[in-house]
């Protein structure tokens, strides 16, 4: 499984970037970690007629927070989101989430935003930024835009990027008091894509939950909110009898992919445990971190 | 005065002496070797199962910069002579033998079938030409069921044959079988599925190819688990003598049944570098690997089981189908169901077997040789008597302990004729249930069962013809080796063993040198140079009995060669002569000792009347000696999440007996990679294909391995060896593992679902399954 | 084609591969550094695992070219003069491999780790290694090895 023949580039500077993606559109695919996109090259399932790598645009990287929000530059590691001390502070659920990614040589390479920019739906981040409703900053020849996370997963493996901008950043909300977290995943083996995953954001005033997010991984083409479950959770109590009701309307309407690895109806079932597991977790997380 | 003291290396864990290269990217597999003018392959493979070749079209990719030459299968027809697949040869199939093209011309039989191979500067660029080969395919009907093939409406893969039977249904029976199941108070029936999965060694098949046509002469880097039956495949089909071709090997990324004798691939390879006066290497990718290099065990089985109200197995009574996959002439699945009719009964005493089988032909990959062939012969036997258990409410150790043979003196006899000789089944069994402790366990059990957890325990018993015991017919084969002293006190092994992580280069040193008196370091074992080692296989557990013997008795005949050599230099008597760490000496006197290599030096360099026999080597051959079985008994408790279906095994106890080690470490390697295979068959491996024939498990994303945290600790305690031979107590250990470890694991999975009435009839569990079982079992299915 | 130099082991080399061409091939192919094994080629099995400026990295998942300007360690270069270093050496007494195809990917991955993590108790060692997948050992005795060497390393 060797690579087809591409071309390559390697900007500089992110206007640089732009505009080889202007010239290229759609000919052209984005190499980040490129843990995703080589193997795909490597099977010959991706044929793009340009490599654009952006490993060299060094000021795409690093975590800051500001204002209630934490910046995550598109070319920073997974492994450095991993170890950074804002991220574990400000943005638990992907703390929660991030040793989960595949193995430690993968999350040497990987990047935050290559792995939301390809938008696997089995894959961790796109559950958490959907959870959190996090942003994707992106920047073209037209300029700066900002895209929400329920807009930025558009279909499967497909985002709101437009085929002549780059994402320079995605923003998290920093987390409030009273939250607790919890990214809970059924998968074949340790490391693996999750057969189905949920990222939770719970935060308790008190012993009440004031906020829940629910995000699935694995049941469609794109990561999906639990908001009927969401709404159930909101004002109520943690108790094993409302997670069971919250599993029940998080899964209702589902109607998850079936393959090798799983039916519809497996994924489904599973789902509903991992919401009572999920919601247990993110509720204990919230009283720890009180 | 200090006496010499010889080491004792046989039976202590030596480091090996591979590892020292191994462990610095030193090792020399296939893939490493770079010959000048050196070309790479590549091969243009069926997109389809089932389909007729309409026309292949060469230019756009002959064209392509970079690409040397492309050969498709009517190409090959004129520079290849058509041949049985060597190692079939060997085993004397003798049944239907389907007729093919060495790549496919008219037809292709499975997705994957390689048409066309592409021969470039590099394999990317070889990879590039194989997207310009245009092929015309008109679909045809897939065959992709065993029942279908066997169906004479089924579109026949092979024109020569005229249906899809790889081996015609043949019943044979033991003992009274209809009297033994008319007087049994219980006839129950199964039906036990054994799903398709496969050897996955770390590195792919692969050789390199090098035809030097001055000298007329072929010499192959290969993969492989014997030089000399890879070489007779080559000559074979490229119409040359054998000893035009020599067959090396170096480093073998593992191969468990899988890399013996020569793949299409490699034919194609052979002829494609004589064609073209070129070195020519071909590596498979995983791709290739998983889709087209061969898949093992898929087969099913109709069970009888005759028994009595209180738990004795009377008597079986199996039907099976294998499903050999296309081109069954290039594996070895239609010899399978001798092998799985001989050991069916196991170390148990039945009255009666009988056993009929069929072999089907598919649009699949071939069925290979994988670690222990035989193996679903253990799954079905272990499973049964755990299901006949449940229906007579006996526990599992209980109706083992009460069906296992007992060591008697004479042995007793299988019902398909083997002696039991030295089988320690009972002991093995004993020693579990106590490691295990079975009431402790099932405490716990129904704590955890209280708390909406499910564990479960399981045990299975086997034993494995490691070479096996010198049965009726007497014949354990025979094994070869050629041993000289060197003139640098080197004692050099010739052998044609070729270990692919057997470690051989170390035990077998392990056991000249203690037998010949040297140190460990002074013993060279010399493998993979079909010019140089006697004909060996690598396979089937012999070598520890096999070759662990040949080296034994080589060693005692080339000392006392050598002793009577040293004699006549030392004006001594030869029985007054001893040989420790290196040295020759008189008994008595340590200051007469001069080294070995002072000898071989002087044997080398000097000039002896006809009465000196100065030529220190000899070729030794081993008979088996005793033979003997291995075998023992596994125990595994697991626990089942219900809500999920994962499966996590937490403990997993192996009480094995192969006789007397030669080096423990390496023995309980072989038996933990065993294990792994095992619990990988169970719980994450399968070899999927579609309705329309399509392979769906091609990549590690879909075919999965188990990894570090999938396979627990092992617990390994080896018992006590019953001697049967004054010398020679090794046996083999390489396939127990695999073949004992599904039953081990799926009978505890059932003991974990006993509160759901599961009753499990299948050897592959993924999690979707176990909940489809706890369903299925809810509403009564 | 591009031009690239870059260390590895400790020394200048360089190269001029296809802009396609993976680390994984180029190590093994351009600059004979054959100790790195290609196992798969999708990033899953391992095999391929190199020191890329300190971390492990896959080297079938990263191109030739963007290890321009880059320290990378392969298995030849962990000890001097094809001595062992001490995991090696810790491996060897434990009879860590078998057939060793995928032993230069674990000797890599271990490294990296152990030296991150020197403390890592065994469930902490198999979560690590997960993504390194050995076909002949059932692990145990790889694992038995690292721990040898982190208990080795306490003790200088």
């Amino acid at each position: 499984m060797k690579l087809p023949p591409v071309e390559y580039e390697a900007p500089t500077t992110v206007t640089e970037a732009i505009d080889v993606l202007a010239e290229q559109l759609d000919e052209a695919s984005v190499l980040a970690g490129g843990q995703s996109l080589i193997p795909l090259l490597a099977l010959r399932l991706a044929r793009p007629a340009v490599l654009i790598d952006i490993n060299g645009l060094d000021e795409l990287s690093g975590v800051s927070a500001t204002d209630g929000w934490v910046a995550i530059g598109a070319m920073t590691r997974e492994y450095v989101a991993e170890e950074s001390e804002i991220v574990a502070d400000a943005v638990p659920l992907l703390a929660a989430a991030l040793p989960l990614i595949g193995h430690e040589a993968i999350r040497s390479r990987g990047t935050i935003g290559g792995s939301l920019a390809h938008a696997d739906p089995a894959a961790e981040l796109p559950a958490v930024a959907r959870a959190l409703d996090a942003e994707f900053v992106l920047r073209g020849p037209s300029g700066m835009r900002v895209v929400p996370a329920a807009r930025w997963f558009e279909g499967y493996l497909t985002t709101a990027r437009r085929s002549d901008e780059l994402l320079l950043e995605v923003r998290f909300p920093a987390a409030g008091r009273g939250t607790g977290v919890s990214f809970a995943e059924v998968a074949r083996r340790h490391g693996d894509f999750a057969i189905v995953g949920l990222a939770v954001s719970l935060v308790l005033s008190g012993e009440v939950i004031s906020d829940a997010r629910l995000a699935f991984a694995g049941v469609s083409d794109v990561p999906v909110r639990a908001t009927a479950a969401e709404d159930l959770l909101v004002g109520e109590r943690p108790s094993a009898e409302l997670f069971d009701e919250a599993a029940r309307r998080a899964t209702d309407d589902l109607d998850p992919p079936a393959d090798l690895h799983g039916s519809s109806d497996y994924r489904k079932t599973v789902a509903a445990a991992i919401v009572r597991r999920g919601l247990r977790a993110a509720a204990d997380n919230a009283r720890e971190r009180q | 005065m200090a006496e010499i003291v010889a080491e004792r290396y046989t039976g202590a864990s030596i480091k090996r002496s591979e590892d020292p290269r191994i462990l610095t990217g030193a090792g020399r597999y296939v893939d490493d070797i770079k010959l000048p003018g050196m070309l790479h392959a590549a091969f243009v493979r069926s997109p389809l199962a089932h389909g007729l070749v309409l026309s292949v079209d060469v230019s756009a990719a002959q064209a392509l910069p970079g690409v040397v030459a492309v050969l498709t299968g009517a190409d090959l027809e004129p520079m290849t002579v058509p041949g049985p697949d060597p190692l079939m040869a060997l085993l004397g199939w003798a049944g239907p033998t389907p007729e093919f093209t060495l790549l496919a011309t008219d037809k292709v039989r499975f997705m994957g079938d390689p048409v066309a191979i592409v021969v470039a500067e590099s394999r990317y660029l070889a990879e590039d030409g194989c997207e310009l080969v245009e092929v015309d395919y008109d679909d045809l009907p897939p065959v992709v069921t065993a029942a279908f093939a066997l169906d004479p409406g089924s579109p026949p893969l092979f024109a020569n044959l005229g249906d899809n039977i790889a081996r015609p249904h043949s019943r044979n029976e033991f003992g009274d079988v209809a009297g033994t199941f008319a007087k049994a108070d219980r006839v129950i029936d199964f039906h036990i599925d054994v799903h398709r999965h496969q050897n996955v060694p770390m590195e792919g098949r692969g050789c390199i190819a090098s035809w030097d046509a001055g000298l007329a002469a072929m010499t192959v880097y290969a993969a492989t688990q014997s030089v000399h039956i890879t070489r007779t495949g080559v000559a074979t089909r490229l119409g040359i003598e054998p000893d035009q071709v020599r067959v090396l090997a170096g480093d073998i990324g593992g191969s468990f049944g899988l890399k013996i004798g020569a793949s299409r691939e490699e034919l194609a390879v052979a002829a494609a570098s004589r064609h073209l006066g070129r070195p020519v290497k071909w590596v498979e990718d995983r791709g290739e690997n998983l889709t087209a290099s061969g898949q093992a065990r898929e087969e099913s089985f109709d069970v009888r089981a005759a028994v009595s109200h209180d738990g004795d197995l009377l008597g079986l009574d199996v039907k099976t189908v294998i499903d050999t996959g296309a081109y069954p002439g290039m594996g070895m699945g239609a010899m399978v169901p001798d092998i799985m009719q001989a050991m069916l009964p196991g170390p148990y005493q039945l009255a009666a077997l009988g056993f009929e089988s069929t072999a089907a032909i598919t649009n699949k990959a071939t069925y290979v040789a994988y670690r222990g062939p035989w193996a679903s012969e253990t799954f079905v036997r272990e499973r049964v008597l755990d299901l006949i258990a449940k229906d007579l409410g006996l526990d599992p150790v209980e109706i083992r302990l009460r069906n296992v043979a007992l060591r008697t003196d004479p042995p007793a006899s299988m019902i398909t004729g083997q002696p039991l000789v030295g089988v320690t089944s009972k002991e093995s069994l004993d020693r579990v249930a106590q490691l295990l402790d079975f009431p402790a366990f099932r405490r716990r059990q129904a704590q955890a069962r209280a708390q909406g957890r499910y564990l479960g325990i399981g045990v299975a018993t086997f034993i494995e013809a490691a070479p096996g015991p010198r049965g009726p017919d007497g014949a354990l084969g025979s094994e070869s080796m050629r041993l000289r002293l060197e003139q640098d006190g080197i004692v050099a092994l010739f052998t044609g063993q070729m270990p692919h992580g057997q470690s051989h280069q170390t035990t077998l040193a392990q056991i000249a040198a203690d037998e010949f008196g040297v140190p460990f370091e002074q013993v060279r074992v010399v493998v993979g140079d079909s010019d140089v080692v006697p004909f060996g296989l690598t396979g089937g557990s012999r070598s520890a009995t096999m070759t662990g013997g040949v080296a034994l008795h080589g060693a005692r005949e080339l000392k006392a060669k050598v002793l009577d050599f040293a004699a006549y230099l030392m004006e001594a008597s030869a029985q007054d002569l001893l040989i420790t760490d290196g040295d020759v000496w008189v008994r008595g006197d340590p200051a007469s000792a001069i080294a070995v290599s002072e000898v071989a030096r002087r044997a080398a360099a000097g000039q002896f009347g006809a009465d000196v026999d100065a030529a220190l080597e000899v070729e030794a051959t081993f008979d088996g000696g005793a033979g003997g079985w291995s075998g023992g008994t596994h125990g595994a408790i697991v626990a089942v999440d219900v809500e999920t279906g994962l499966v996590q095994v937490e403990r997993y106890v192996a009480v094995e007996d192969c006789g007397a080690l030669i080096n423990p470490a390496v023995v309980e390697g072989q038996i933990r990679g065993g294990i792994a295979q095992g619990i990988g068959a169970v719980l994450l491996e399968r070899s999927a294909y579609g309705e329309d024939g399509s392979f769906q498990s091609a990549t590690f994303m879909d075919y999965l391995m188990p990894t570090t945290c999938d396979v627990p600790r092992i617990e390994i305690e080896h018992l006590e060896t019953v001697p049967l031979d004054a010398d020679v107590n090794f046996r083999g250990v390489g396939e127990g593992g695999m073949v004992v470890a599904p039953p081990t694991v799926v009978n505890a999975i059932e003991d974990a679902l006993a509160p759901f009435g599961v009753r499990i009839y299948e050897q592959h569990l993924p999690p979707a399954r176990i909940l489809e079982l706890i369903a299925a079992a809810d509403s009564g299915q | 084609m591009a031009d690239i130099t870059l260390r590895v082991n400790g020394a200048t080399r360089e190269g001029s591969p296809e802009v396609r061409k993976t680390l994984a091939d180029f190590l093994r192919e351009d600059l004979d550094l054959t100790g790195t094994h290609v196992g798969c080629e999708h990033g899953v099995c391992g095999a391929c695992t190199v020191i890329v400026d300190g971390r492990a990295v896959r080297s079938c998942l990263m191109l030739a070219v963007q290890a321009a300007g880059r320290e990378v360690t392969t298995i030849e270069g962990l000890a001097p003069d094809g001595g062992l270093g001490p995991l090696q050496q810790a491996m060897w007494d434990s009879h860590s491999f078998q057939c060793g195809f995928c032993t230069p990917g674990f000797v890599m991955q271990a490294t990296a780790f152990l030296s991150d993590h020197p403390d890592a108790g065994e469930q902490q060692i198999r979560e690590a290694l997960s993504g390194n997948i050995c076909r002949c050992t059932g692990y145990q005795s790889i694992i038995d090895g690292v721990l040898l060497a982190a208990e080795r390393n306490r003790e200088r």
